[in-house]
C-alpha cells in the first residue's frame, strides 16, 4: 500500500486483513519487534520541496512578502493527507511556469522604490559607482538566507553576474530584481537540499550539516525558515549532537510560531477546516450559520491547544476532555447559559452527553453530508483517520452488481435507513467496521446539536468499537474506548510521522516499519504526550541521520 | 493495416528543423483532397465530465449514418455532422476504486496502481500526442470547479486525467484560475520591436540559463531518486526556454478571447471543500457556466494561435460535489448520482447541460478558419466520463463521443461496437495523429485499433 491512512482512495484488502494488524490487535502485543534485524534504521529521506504553506512563510521571512503568492501554484498532491509527501511532488510544466511568474512578481515588489531600502540601507541614495557593491551586498545577504546555508565560492558571483548583465540595459532596481527572481527559482531555495556531513563519532554515518538540521527543525515546528538563534546553533556545531537538536526542538515547540503548524495538522486530521462554508437548510437548522461554523472550528482548536500545552498534554486527554471552550454565540448554539462576550472561555461539558473532541458539534457537523446524518461516513472517518484502519471501497464487479445503495429517506432513524448494512452479509462484510462506530454518534444531528429523537422515534445510539467485544450505549462511552485503543495511539503517532517527515510510511520497508514501532512505543511510554511525541520525532535515526545513498554519488 | 502517415511536424523535422517556426499554413495550406491520404490530425482536445450518463436517455436511435439523437445528446444536433457517437465500448482497463479507476483509465488505458501512488501505470494519450508536436506549450490542462469533496482542492486519483509521458507517470495538475490563464496566454508584453520587451526577454533567458546550469550541477551531487526530481524540474525549465524561442505569431484568426468578469468565482474554492460536499460556495457554483465558457474560449484560441496542439478541459472531477444553481439543482452532482440515492431526472438534466456546453466548444472550434477548413476539421475532440451508470459505477457501454475531422475521422455517425475495450479507441486516436502502434496497455485490455473510424 502506497497510500497512507488518510488517503480517501484506500485500495487495500478488506479491513482486518492488513498484514501485521487486525482490528482486534489491541489486546495483545506483537510478539516480535519490527526493528529486529533491521540494520538500516535511517530509511529513505526523499528530497522535499517547499509546500505552498512553507513557500509563503519563507518569502514572508525573506523579503517581507505577505501576499501568500504560492496560492498561484498548481494544486499539491493529496498524498499523505497533509499535502507534503515528498514522493508525490511533481514538477508539472505549469508549476515551473508559475515558479517563474511568481518569483518575478515577488522580486519586483521587493525592489519597488518605496521598499528597496529594506533589503539593505545601501540602496538609499545610491550613487553610480556604489551600485554593483550594493547589489552584491543585497544578493549575498538574500541568497544566504534563501539557501539556508553559507554561500560557497562563486555562488554570489553568478547571481551578481545576472545583475550586471541586466544593468547594461535596465535600471538598478530592475537589474537587482532579475537576480532575486533567479535565486527564488534555484533548487537551493525551492528544495530542502541535504548533502550531509560524516558524523564525528561514527564517520561511516551521514548527518545533516548544521544548517541542514536547522532547516529540518524550523520547517517541522514552524513551517518557516530558521531564525537567528537556529543559525547560531547551526554555526556552533550544537546541531550535530542529539541533545543539541532536542534543546532547539524544545525552544521551537514552546514558541508561539509552532501553534499555526499544530493547527494546520489538526485542520487536516479532523473535518473542521471548512465549517464556515458548511451549508445547512436554515429551516431545519435555524441556529446554525457560517459564523457558528467558524466558532465550532475554533472551539476544537482551542481545546486541542489547551489540552496539549496546558492540560494533560495527551491525545487520550483530548479525546476524553470533560470541558470545552465557548464564546457567547457558541454557548447559545449549544444551549448553555453563563457564557458572555466574544472571547472563548473554558467551560465544563455535561459528560452524559459529550466527551472530548469527537463529540464536539464541529467534528460531528463536519463529518455529515447535507442535512441528514450519515453513520457510514462518521464511522469511516474514525476508523480510517483516527485508527488507521483502511477500508476498501468495493471493487469486485460481482459485489457491485449486487449492491444498490439504500434510499436514505426510507426510514425514520439512521439505524433503520442503514439497516441493510448489517442484515445483508455482502454489505456487512465491510460495514461492520464502520457502522457500529457511526451509529453511536446519532445523538448529534447534522449540525452537531444533541438530540434524543429523530422523526419522533427515540434514537438507539448503541454500538461498539470493532475489534472489541464491548457494547456501548452511546458516543460518550465509545469516546473512552477509542481513547483507550492502541490503534488510536499508534495511528496518531503515524499521522505525525507522515506529516513531520513529508512521507507516507508503508509496511513494505523495514526501516519504516521499525520507525513506526519506535515512535509509537516512545509515545506510549510518555503517556501519549503530544509534545513529547513531537520532540521525540527529532530524536529518531530518520531525523538525526541521512541515508548514505552511495549508489547515487558520482 | 493502416497506411503509415507522416505528421506535419514529422515532415518539418525531416526538412531540417528550421522550418518549425513557419506558420503551418504556408507549408500545408492546401485543403486536403478527398480522403484518400488523410493528413494526420493536428489538434487533440479531450473533455472530461463526471458521473457517467443515463444510458437510455443517451443512446441514439436510427442508423449508423442517420442517427437520431436522444434527449441527452440532442443539444448537439446543430453540429451532428461533425460528431461521432461511440457506443458499446467498455472501460475494461478501469481496475481499482470505482470512480478513480475510471478517470485514470480514461486517457491512459491503464489500471490504477499502488506502485504509482494509486495513479496510472502509463502516460495519458494526450501527452503521447503532445510529444509529436513542437509547440510553445506542450499541452494545456484546465478545469472548472475542481477537486471538490474528498480531494479538498488537492490533486488526487479522484480528479486527475492527464499523466506525464515519463517514468513514474506523475499526475499533471490542471490550471484553475481563469484570470491567471488569460494572463499567461494572452497578456501581451509588447511586440518584438519594442526595445523594453526585447530586454525583458533577454533577462528572462539569462535567468533560465542560470537555472539550467544550477539544476544540472546540483542534481549531479544527489542520490538517484533525488537527482531524478531535479532533472524533471530541469526538463520543465528547458520547456520554458524553448517556449520563449517559439513565440506564436499573431494572425488574423488569433484573437485573445474577451476576459469576462469572474470576480464572483473562486478558482481555489476546492480547498474549502468537505469530504461529503456539505461545504457550499454558491457564488462560485453559479459562475460555473460563465467560467466554463471562458476557459473553452481560451483553449480554442490557444489552439488557433498555435500556442499548443493539445488541450484537456475538465468539468469538475469524479467527486463532483458542487451544485448547479442555474439548473435549479440544489444538491451536488454526486448526491444525485448515488450519495442521495440515484436521481435519474436530475442526472439527465446535468448530462444534457454538459451536451449544451460541448456544443459551445465544438461550434467555437468550427468557427475558426484555418485556411479553407475549420479548426474543428483538423482536430480530434474526445468527450468522456469515468463510468456509465451512476448508481452501480458500471463501466460497460461507455457514453463516449468524438468530434472533428482530423486524421480522416469520418464524423456524422453512430458507431456500435460489441463490448470492445476502450483501449482500442485510444490506440485509434494515437493512429489518427500518426502514431502507428497497434496496442496500448495490457493485452487483456486491448485487441487493436477500432474499425470504421476513418
Amino acid at each position: 500500500m502506497a497510500t497512507g491512512p488518510n488517503g480517501p482512495n484506500t485500495q487495500g484488502g478488506p479491513p482486518g486483513t492488513t498484514p501485521g494488524k487486525t482490528p482486534g490487535g489491541d489486546a495483545t502485543d506483537q510478539p516480535t519487534s519490527a526493528c529486529q534485524g533491521v540494520e538500516d534504521t535511517v530509511g529513505r529521506s526523499p528530497l522535499r520541496r517547499l509546500t505552498r504553506f512553507e513557500y509563503n512563510n519563507t518569502v514572508r521571512d525573506l523579503v517581507g512578502d505577505t501576499s501568500s503568492p504560492a496560492k498561484a501554484f498548481p494544486s499539491e498532491e493529496i498524498g499523505n493527507g497533509f499535502g507534503n509527501d515528498a514522493d508525490a511532488q511533481n514538477v508539472s510544466g505549469l508549476l515551473a511556469e508559475q515558479f517563474s511568474t511568481v518569483a518575478q512578481a515577488i522580486a519586483e515588489r521587493a525592489t519597488a522604490a518605496e521598499v528597496i531600502a529594506k533589503l539593505d540601507a545601501c540602496a538609499t541614495n545610491l550613487v553610480a559607482d556604489r551600485e554593483e557593491a550594493c547589489a552584491r551586498t543585497i544578493v549575498t545577504k538574500l541568497a544566504t538566507r534563501a539557501y539556508r546555508r553559507p554561500l560557497v565560492s562563486g555562488e554570489a558571483d553568478a547571481l551578481v553576474g545576472l545583475y550586471t548583465a541586466a544593468r547594461t540595459k535596465a535600471p538598478f532596481a530592475v537589474s537587482l530584481s532579475t537576480a532575486i527572481e533567479a535565486l527564488l527559482q534555484t533548487p537551493d531555495f525551492l528544495y530542502r537540499v541535504e548533502l550531509g556531513a560524516p558524523d564525528a563519532a561514527k564517520p561511516e554515518r551521514l548527518r545533516p550539516s548544521g544548517p541542514e538540521m536547522a532547516t529540518r527543525l524550523a520547517y517541522l515546528f514552524w513551517g518557516s525558515p530558521p531564525d537567528a538563534v537556529l543559525d547560531a546553533a547551526a554555526a556552533s556545531g550544537e546541531l550535530l549532537t542529539n541533545a543539541g537538536v532536542r534543546k532547539q526542538a524544545e525552544r521551537l515547540l514552546a514558541d508561539p510560531k509552532a501553534r499555526p503548524v499544530i493547527r494546520f495538522f489538526f485542520d487536516n486530521l479532523l473535518p473542521i477546516s471548512s465549517l464556515s462554508q458548511l451549508e445547512r437548510d436554515a429551516m431545519l437548522y435555524p441556529t446554525f450559520n457560517a459564523s457558528i461554523g467558524g466558532y465550532l472550528r475554533e472551539e476544537t482548536q482551542r481545546l486541542l491547544e489547551y489540552e496539549i500545552f496546558e492540560g494533560s498534554g495527551t491525545w487520550p486527554g483530548a479525546l476524553t476532555a470533560p470541558y470545552t471552550f465557548m464564546n457567547a454565540p457558541l454557548a447559545a448554539f449549544y444551549g448553555m447559559s453563563g457564557v458572555t462576550g466574544m472571547d472563548f472561555t473554558k467551560v465544563p461539558v455535561d459528560t452524559t452527553r459529550r466527551l472530548g473532541v469527537l463529540t464536539q458539534a464541529g467534528v460531528m457537523a463536519g463529518s455529515t453530508p447535507s442535512n441528514q446524518t450519515n453513520p457510514v461516513l462518521r464511522g469511516s472517518f474514525v476508523a480510517q483517520k483516527l485508527m488507521c484502519r483502511p477500508l476498501a471501497l468495493p471493487t469486485d464487479p460481482n459485489i457491485l452488481a449486487k449492491v444498490k445503495p439504500p434510499d436514505p429517506y426510507s426510514g425514520k432513524t439512521a439505524r433503520d435507513r442503514y439497516g441493510a448494512h448489517s442484515k445483508d452479509p455482502v454489505c456487512a462484510a465491510c460495514h461492520q467496521f464502520m457502522d457500529p462506530i457511526g451509529l453511536t454518534f446519532e445523538n448529534y444531528d447534522a449540525v452537531g446539536a444533541y438530540r434524543t429523537q429523530e422523526n419522533g422515534v427515540t434514537i438507539d445510539a448503541s454500538g461498539s468499537l470493532p475489534g472489541t467485544d464491548t457494547q456501548v450505549p452511546n458516543a460518550v462511552e465509545l469516546a473512552r474506548l477509542i481513547a483507550a485503543s492502541e490503534d488510536t495511539q499508534n495511528c496518531f503517532a503515524l499521522q505525525w510521522i507522515n506529516y513531520a517527515y513529508g512521507r507516507t510510511l508503508g509496511d513494505d520497508q523495514p526501516a519504516d516499519a521499525c520507525l513506526k514501532e519506535q515512535v509509537a512505543r516512545t509515545f506510549r511510554e510518555s503517556g501519549e504526550n503530544v509534545r513529547q511525541l513531537l520532540l521525540n520525532l527529532t530524536q529518531t535515526d530518520a531525523f538525526l541521520y541521512l541515508p548514505s545513498h552511495a549508489e547515487g554519488m558520482p | 493495416m493502416k497506411p503509415f502517415r507522416l505528421s506535419r511536424r514529422a515532415l518539418l523535422r525531416g526538412a531540417g528543423g528550421v522550418a518549425i517556426a513557419l506558420p503551418w499554413l504556408e507549408v500545408m495550406g492546401v485543403p486536403k483532397p478527398a480522403r484518400a491520404q488523410p493528413m494526420a490530425a493536428q489538434r487533440f482536445v479531450s473533455v472530461y465530465t463526471p458521473g457517467g450518463t443515463v444510458l437510455e436517455k443517451w443512446r441514439p436511435t436510427g442508423s449508423e449514418t442517420a442517427p437520431v439523437l436522444s434527449p441527452i445528446l440532442v443539444p448537439l444536433e446543430p453540429i451532428k455532422n461533425k460528431l461521432l457517437v461511440l457506443d458499446g465500448l467498455d472501460l475494461k482497463s478501469a481496475v481499482g476504486e470505482q470512480h478513480q479507476a475510471g478517470i485514470i483509465a480514461l486517457l491512459t488505458g491503464t489500471i490504477q496502481t499502488s506502485a504509482n501512488r494509486n495513479y496510472a501505470a502509463g502516460p495519458s494519450i494526450d501527452q503521447l500526442i503532445a510529444s509529436r508536436f513542437m509547440k510553445p506549450r506542450k499541452s494545456l490542462e484546465m478545469a472548472v470547479r475542481w477537486a471538490t469533496g474528498k480531494a479538498h482542492g488537492l490533486l488526487s486519483p479522484m480528479n486527475c486525467v492527464n499523466f506525464e509521458n515519463a517514468a513514474g507517470f506523475k499526475p499533471i495538475p490542471p490550471r484553475l484560475d481563469p484570470v491567471q490563464i488569460w494572463n499567461d496566454l494572452f497578456k501581451v508584453g509588447g511586440s518584438s520591436t519594442d526595445m523594453d520587451a526585447a530586454a525583458r526577454l533577454e533577462r528572462k533567458k539569462s535567468v533560465l540559463d542560470f537555472l539550467d546550469k544550477r539544476y544540472a550541477a546540483l542534481s549531479q551531487r544527489l542520490g538517484a531518486e533525488d537527482r531524478a526530481k531535479l532533472e524533471q524540474h530541469l526538463t520543465k525549465i528547458r520547456d520554458i526556454e524553448r517556449a520563449l524561442e517559439e513565440t506564436a505569431m499573431p494572425t488574423a484568426r488569433c484573437q485573445p478571447p474577451m476576459l469576462v468578469d469572474t470576480s464572483d468565482y473562486n478558482p481555489l474554492t476546492g480547498l474549502n471543500s468537505t469530504d461529503d460536499g456539505s461545504a457550499r460556495d454558491t457564488s462560485t457554483d453559479a459562475a460555473i457556466p460563465k467560467v466554463g465558457k471562458l476557459m473553452m474560449d481560451m483553449l480554442v484560441m490557444a489552439l488557433a494561435c498555435d500556442m499548443t496542439a493539445v488541450g484537456t478541459f475538465q468539468w469538475s472531477d469524479t467527486e463532483a460535489k458542487h451544485t448547479f444553481p442555474w439548473l435549479g439543482l440544489k444538491e451536488h452532482h454526486h448526491f444525485y448520482q448515488h450519495d442521495g440515492g440515484f436521481k435519474p431526472v436530475e442526472c439527465e438534466k446535468i448530462y444534457t447541460w454538459y451536451s449544451q456546453m460541448h456544443l459551445y466548444l465544438l461550434q467555437a472550434m468550427d468557427a475558426v478558419d484555418m485556411g479553407g477548413h475549420s479548426l474543428l476539421d483538423e482536430s480530434v475532440v474526445f468527450f468522456g466520463t469515468e463510468l456509465q451508470e451512476p448508481p452501480s459505477h458500471q463501466k460497460a457501454n461507455m457514453p463516449l463521443l468524438l468530434a472533428g475531422g482530423g486524421g480522416g475521422l469520418r464524423a456524422g455517425r453512430w458507431l456500435k461496437y460489441d463490448h470492445l475495450s476502450h483501449n482500442n479507441l485510444l490506440v485509434s486516436l494515437l493512429n489518427l495523429f500518426g502514431d502507428t502502434r497497434t496496442m496500448l496497455g495490457k493485452p487483456e485490455h486491448c485487441t487493436g485499433p477500432l474499425s470504421n473510424l476513418t
